[in-house]
């Protein structure tokens, strides 16, 4: 390789802005596969805790314990190197960041659907609904608007945690980085990092913003905000 | 990004810690973990090999590969009905496979303590100020506190590890202080870890605090003051004992996500748990056993966490004033 | 002759060691407004909630139009769409607006499609007087206005029979005369009511009967003007004059 033409840092972050800008497609997409992958494992899983019992609820809670006790990195090349679950890293990366926000999903859910007043469940049961019915029209509307503010916690942990996946070589925000300055201009670092921790800044604050104004939309006239 | 920590988020937490600490199963499986953490660890620093070599585990292999290969022999002749037996077969296998390492890992684990230890004391001095002043501060210090937290819970740890290690001059200066790096004290990695833990954990903690001490009545600051008390001194003798016993559940939660997070120290060379456990694996190439073990060694420490957070709760309760009240 | 509307046959419930209903039968036709008393603990609300299986005896039988409710086959989502029920602190479906709360029952468990259960919400709201509030949520109603959108939902479902457990002591004072307003006109409008409360002036005037309950025991049951100004028993007699007072002290 021909020595780099000498350029200023900063010069060297702007050329290269493209391969951050598609790091960072990665990254909201990686995001975007795994808090789905959550929800649809997450909320069922909730549901079963409060409404759940025998093998299932128990089953369902240890998965909980696990997955919430151990790193994500640790899940992460488990499911990689160990298991190979998929040869493709971004496949592995959703299942384990969506495996692990479907265990933290759970406990969001879960307390907003214990949160939710016995009495409303009675009073669906007094005009002659079913159990599955009344938690379905009834009780879980109201916990989903409540669980908001737990899921948008949870949202922008996940996209944060996106940046673990550099240990299974996805080209995610943050691996972009690192190769922009190990295999790139090493002067840059500090123009580099702060590059890229800037994005997320960025990315955290728009998903924080909108998801404020997805609580408010949802948000119940004169109800207690979530 | 202000995401108020309300009261059904501050009860979900508590209630993850919950439910699994009360079973005697889990007891008794922590106790056996720190038993042999602490005799492994004197063995290994304190006496310096004195029971055992370093390298040497307590635990003998050979009993595990006799009744793997016993069992798998049995359930091989059992046919398709055999499967249970081979499950157990491969489970005693796994502890054949693991045990030679236990060891090396258990030095890892002592690194992780230590990081995750001092990430959350030192993070916790900073964190008192900071929200304190965001509470109580003027439009200065309230801006810059939630400049600071906001900075920091809005990037991703790893990226600002990566900000410290390879883009700051952090690493140069720490190496040329004296001791680092000999005896019983970690090279310069391991403190670069800490310091990075310790601003991150700062910006968390300092947000369960500062919705702990929202949650503290106005009016035991204006009785504070009408007693006669300056408004630092009713803030650190009347407001900060309550609202701190409030933070303890999302306090305990942070201690757990720091636990978890330490292993990302391994990026930048720290030799704790995580970057163990990936030494050997790299060698051995037995990846699903190793990192099941690690996955183990770590659910054990965030159960010990849990527990001993459990207990302290309830050490400074004050009846009628509390975290489990509310 | 025709079957009684309500009838509870020597029923019995306890919650492990305490005896809550011990052996209670009471008859009510179509039409009757029967007004249940008694000091607290005594065992009304278990009694009322045993009407629609929301509690389930021990023993005993209970019947709503002459078919026995209480048979292990019974489909309570039947019973229960046969029998409203209004609570004491109100229950209101916090996510729905009150034509919301009003038309949920018709349309997920009658069926209904939305328009047909909107028009007839508004009838109900209207016949409670809070067709202008159809669009309030329930966080945004006062206690009176809650209560009476809780009446507008049991009715909703063309009950042959309206449960009310003290369906105004969770309101302030100068709210319960709407409410109670509400409850005169149905009673005058024929339809059949249980109604747990102490609200006397309600009791005077539109109760058929009143039962008078004590530690899970009717002790007295007849028409008003003989509980008030003639009771047999010395304990409803010292429980009438008991309330009284309150009712002078407050
Ligand atoms: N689900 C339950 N589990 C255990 N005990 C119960 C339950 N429901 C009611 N009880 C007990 O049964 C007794 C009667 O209760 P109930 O609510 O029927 O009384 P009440 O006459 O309606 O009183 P109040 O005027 O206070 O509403 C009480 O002692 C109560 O503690
Ligand atoms: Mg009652």
């Amino acid at each position: 390789m021909p020595p780099l033409p000498l350029q200023s840092d900063w010069a060297f972050v702007i050329e290269n802005l493209d391969l951050l800008l598609v790091g960072t497609g990665v990254t909201v997409a990686l995001t975007a596969a795994s808090i789905l992958l959550g929800f649809l494992l997450g909320f069922p899983a909730g549901a079963v805790e409060v409404y759940g019992r025998g093998p299932l609820k128990r089953a369902v809670e240890t998965a909980g314990v696990v997955l919430r006790g151990t790193p994500l990195l640790v899940i992460i090349i488990l499911l990689f190197f160990g298991l190979s679950v998929s040869s493709s890293a971004f496949v592995t990366a959703t299942i384990a960041l969506g495996l692990r926000s479907a265990a933290y999903q759970s406990q969001i859910f879960r307390g907003a659907l214990q949160s939710v007043d016995e009495g409303q469940l009675e009073a669906a049961r007094a005009i002659g609904m079913g159990r599955f019915q009344a938690i379905r029209s009834v009780v879980v509307p109201q916990a989903l608007r409540r669980s908001v503010p737990g899921f948008q916690n949870e949202f922008t942990i996940v996209l944060k945690d996106t940046s673990i996946a550099i240990v299974i070589g996805l080209g995610e925000l943050l691996t972009v980085g690192q190769n922009l300055y190990q295999g790139g201009q090493s002067t840059a670092a500090l123009e580099i990092f702060l590059t890229v921790s800037l994005i997320y800044f960025v990315l955290t604050f728009v998903t924080n913003r909108s998801l404020d104004r997805l609580d408010d939309h949802f948000s119940i006239p004169g109800g207690e905000r979530a | 990004m202000g995401t108020q920590e309300s009261t059904t988020a501050g009860r979900t937490l508590r209630a993850r810690a919950a439910g699994l600490t009360d079973q005697p199963l889990t007891l008794l499986t922590v106790a056996g973990f720190w038993t042999w953490l602490v005799v492994r660890w004197t063995n290994d620093f304190l006496l310096d090999g004195a029971l055992i070599d370093r390298n040497t585990s307590f635990f003998p292999t050979a009993p595990f590969e006799a009744a793997a290969s016993t069992l798998g022999g049995l359930a091989a002749s059992l046919g398709p009905v055999g499967f249970p037996v081979g499950w157990v077969a491969g489970f005693f296998e796994f502890l054949a496979a693991s045990i030679p390492y236990l060891p090396q890992l258990a030095t890892g684990v002592w690194a992780t303590i230590l990081l995750t230890v001092l990430g959350i004391a030192l993070g916790f001095v900073i964190a008192v100020p900071l929200s304190v002043a965001r509470v109580y501060g003027g439009t200065l210090t309230r801006s810059v506190a939630l400049g600071y937290t906001e900075l920091f819970r809005g990037t991703p740890l790893l990226a600002q590890l990566f900000v410290l290690y390879f883009a700051t001059p952090l690493t140069t200066i720490i190496r040329e202080l004296p001791a680092v790096g000999t005896g019983f004290i970690p090279a310069q990695a391991f403190w670069v870890a800490v310091i990075a833990f310790m601003l991150n954990s700062a910006a968390y903690q300092s947000e369960y605090i500062r919705s702990a001490l929202n949650s503290v009545p106005e009016g035991q600051l204006t009785a504070a003051r009408a007693i006669g008390l300056s408004k630092v001194d009713g803030i650190r003798h009347v407001v900060l004992p309550q609202g701190l016993r409030y933070a303890i559940p999302g306090w305990s939660n942070e201690l757990v996500y720091l636990i978890k997070y330490s292993s990302l120290a391994s990026f930048i060379t720290v030799r704790e748990l995580f970057e163990r456990t990936d030494a050997i694996a790299s060698e051995t190439y037995r990846y699903t056993e190793l990192f099941v073990l690690a996955g183990l060694l770590y659910l054990a420490l965030v159960l010990s966490a849990s527990l001993l957070m459990e207990y302290v709760e309830d050490r400074v309760a004050i009846p009628g004033l509390g975290t489990t009240s509310r | 002759m025709s079957d009684p509307l309500l009838a509870l046959d020597d029923v019995y419930k306890s919650y492990g060691e305490e005896q809550v209903l011990s052996g209670v039968s009471f008859e009510m036709d179509a039409g009757d407004v029967d007004v249940v008393i008694g000091p607290s603990g005594s065992g009304k609300s278990t009694m009322l909630r045993c009407v629609n299986r929301l509690t389930e005896i021990d023993s005993g039988d209970i019947y709503l139009d002459g078919d026995c409710v209480t048979d292990a086959d019974t489909d309570v989502n039947e019973l229960r769409k046969q029998v409203g029920m209004v609570f004491q602190d109100f229950n209101l479906f916090a996510h729905l607006t009150a034509l919301g709360n009003v038309t949920l029952g018709l349309r997920k468990v009658r069926g209904m499609d939305k328009a047909t259960a909107q028009e007839q919400g508004y009838e109900h709201l209207e016949q409670v007087g809070l067709s202008d509030q159809a669009d309030s949520y329930p966080a945004e109603l006062s206690g009176g206005q809650k209560q009476r959108v809780g009446i507008a939902r049991a009715l909703a479902m063309d009950p042959k029979l309206l449960l009310f457990d003290e369906p105004t002591s969770a309101l302030d004072p100068e709210l319960v005369g709407e409410v109670v307003d509400v409850m005169r006109d149905l009673a005058a409008e024929g339809i059949t009511m249980l109604v747990v409360s102490h609200e006397m002036g309600f009791a005077r005037s539109a109760a058929s009967d009143i039962i008078f309950l004590d530690d899970g025991r009717i002790v007295e049951h007849g028409p008003p003007e003989q509980l008030f100004q003639n009771p047999q028993a010395a304990r409803t007699g010292e429980f009438l004059s008991r309330l009284e007072t309150a009712h002078e002290e407050e």
